[in-house]
């Protein structure tokens, strides 16, 4: 056990070639090596959509451009989820408030 | 006082007859030019599916107008006439005119930074030899 440890951190020094070690097999090492392997993992960039279409507002009157914000049951999804950036997020959550309030979005989906 | 705009958005009952949703539009024409308000335009979405149920109703009428005013008389009146009005099952008001000014402020000031921008892109480039310098020792 202590030797494969050894390896792993000089893995870990390595940096580059790290993609493969926590797929291999996570359920042999607990702890330690697993969190490393957490942080090699790169994450795809998401880009604000609003800012790729240089929106100056949000229309709450199009619904179907709000939709794709929303969870099923009706919740506004979070930033870290959609990628938008602050600025628009903002103008978002009050367009979708404004569309919730004349039945173009749902408040809670029915069941 | 300088001149608000609004949004104002109400929902019928799907049954209404057509010549209602007129007389409706008109009432509310006629309340706005009272108060020294205008409609400046309206424009019927028709038969829309609601996205929750509104008194039992899974469909509305939408209606869609833009309203001008100087003051907020015009759009109380309005909806005080739209809460009595009984085909009227739901209405929104939103005031506009901030966000359009907003909207303007960004809009020049991207244009102003379009502007800007040839001589902005030479100086990354002033500044690439600089960055060389700073390499190079570490090196």
């Amino acid at each position: 056990m202590a030797e494969e440890n050894a390896q792993q951190q000089s893995y870990g020094g390595g940096g580059g070639q790290r993609s493969s070690g926590p797929g291999g097999g996570p359920g042999g090492r607990p702890g330690g090596p697993a969190k490393r392997g957490k942080r090699n993992f790169v994450r795809k960039k998401k880009v604000c959509r609003f800012c790729v279409d240089k929106a100056d507002f949000i229309d709450y009157k199009k619904a179907e451009i709000l939709a794709p914000f929303i969870q099923e049951r009706g919740k506004i999804l979070p930033r870290r989820m959609t990628g938008t950036c602050a600025r628009h997020q903002r103008w978002l959550t009050v367009a979708i408030k404004r569309a919730q309030n004349i039945a173009l979005l749902p408040f809670a989906a029915e069941l | 006082m300088e001149e608000r705009l609004y949004d104002l958005i109400f929902i019928l009952r799907p049954d209404t007859p057509e010549s209602d949703i007129d007389k409706v539009i008109s009432t509310l024409e006629h309340a706005a030019a009272e108060k020294g308000g205008k409609i400046d335009s309206v424009n019927k979405w028709g038969r829309k599916r609601m996205a929750y149920r509104v008194q039992k109703l899974r469909e509305g009428y939408f209606v869609y107008m833009v309203i001008r005013s100087s003051h907020g008389e015009v759009v109380k009146e309005l909806e005080r006439r739209l809460k009595v009005s009984d085909p009227v099952i739901k209405y929104l008001t939103v005031r506009l005119d901030e966000e359009l000014k907003r909207q303007d402020k960004l809009k020049r000031h991207r244009e102003r930074r379009a502007a800007r921008r040839p001589r902005k892109t030479v100086v990354p480039a002033a500044a690439m030899p600089g960055a060389e310098q700073t390499a190079a020792p570490t090196a």
